[in-house]
């Protein structure tokens, strides 16, 4: 069983005013239920073409008190190095990043995501990325525990999803 | 007119409602001299001031927003042009500076060039949008139109090359970040 959308985007909508990213199938249930709730929900949401692209999205939002969220596969991880490096953490600012886990080992049909699978946490680590599993039980303490160390921190916080956890 | 005498000429266009974006190099470097401060001055991150600037005007419509990029640094993130005019947001306005050239780092050739800019910009469906030389003759009428027509504009200049010498910012980015926030209560 995954994760519950309606509370899980009901969480999302309490503690962040934007969403940017780009897809990876590993959300598609989550968007399907973001792109419905639009003009229902005060949150906005913006479809980026590069991941780097919604990081600046995301920027725009944290320089104004205002809090992001953004979403991406791990393949986008190696488009935002200088968006983190030289933006977000030169700067100092807070947002919450959902990196779905490609190139485990139900990929393996997949081999465009299997070398960044096998160095996705000596990346993030290189990166200098906090990072969490997203966990179908304990999803609620894994967010709250990501959203201490941002506003601690002043710095982006990653949320690792596995297949399963926010679509079927 | 250079890129400098441009964005002297912004002086007469912006208040207190305003929050420009600079991109990287001799662009923040000038705004931070020459235009009121605070505001964001982007230090790196090349390809990013657009994408920035539209995370500011959808989450600020009570203000107005005013991107200032290069040539080198839009064709890096070109694809949030495009971003910006599916979404339209009214208060955002993108002033490219193209002087055909990575000046910052020594005046190496971009490919701006093969782009022609009115036809592009016209494919985008943006009301207000303009590709002209900065010249002393041009740029009264076209800075009063990208400004005080309201909704999404973007004015494309060719420029000379050149700049003033001036000095580094001084702040550090936490500090840029820390005064620039402080503008949001």
């Amino acid at each position: 069983m995954m994760i519950n959308l309606y509370e899980f985007t009901g969480f999302i909508e309490e503690n962040f005013d934007l969403v940017s990213g780009v897809p990876c199938s590993y959300f598609k249930d989550f968007l399907s239920y973001l792109t419905n709730q639009e003009g229902v929900s005060q949150l906005k949401h913006l479809i980026a073409t590069r991941e780097d692209e919604a990081i600046a999205i995301a920027t725009g939002a944290a320089l104004s008190k205002k809090r992001a969220l953004v979403y991406m596969q791990n393949s986008g991880v190696g488009n935002i190095g200088d968006a983190l490096t030289s933006l977000v953490q030169l700067y100092k600012l807070p947002m919450m990043i959902l990196i779905s886990y490609r190139g485990l080992i139900e990929d393996i049909d997949f081999p465009e995501h299997s070398i960044m699978g096998e160095i996705n946490n000596s990346l993030l680590e290189s990166l200098n990325l906090r990072y969490w599993d997203l966990e179908i039980e304990n999803w609620q303490k894994n967010m709250k525990n990501a959203l201490t160390e941002m506003k601690d921190q002043s710095l982006p916080v990653v949320l690792m999803v596995k297949q399963g956890v926010l679509s079927q | 007119m250079k890129g400098y005498e441009v964005i002297l000429k912004l002086q007469e266009y912006l208040g207190e409602n305003d929050l420009i974006v600079s991109s990287n190099g001799n662009i923040s470097r000038e705004v931070y001299h020459y235009l009121p401060k605070p505001q964001v001055y982007l230090r790196g991150s090349m390809g990013l001031p657009v994408g920035v600037g539209l995370g500011l005007a959808v989450m600020n419509p009570e203000k107005r927003i005013t991107v200032i990029t290069g040539d080198g640094n839009l064709l890096m993130g070109f694809g949030s042009v495009v971003t910006v005019a599916y979404y339209k947001p009214n208060n955002l306005k993108i002033l490219i500076l193209d002087n055909s050239q990575y000046f910052t780092t020594g005046g190496q050739q971009t490919v701006s060039s093969a782009i022609n800019y009115s036809k592009f910009l016209d494919s985008l469906n943006i009301m207000n949008f303009q590709s002209l030389e900065a010249s002393p003759s041009t740029v009264n009428d076209s800075l009063d139109n990208f400004f005080n027509t309201k909704g999404l504009a973007i004015l494309h200049y060719t420029i000379e090359e050149g700049k003033k010498e001036l000095s580094n910012i001084p702040w550090h980015p936490t500090k840029i970040a820390d005064k620039f926030l402080h503008r949001f209560g």
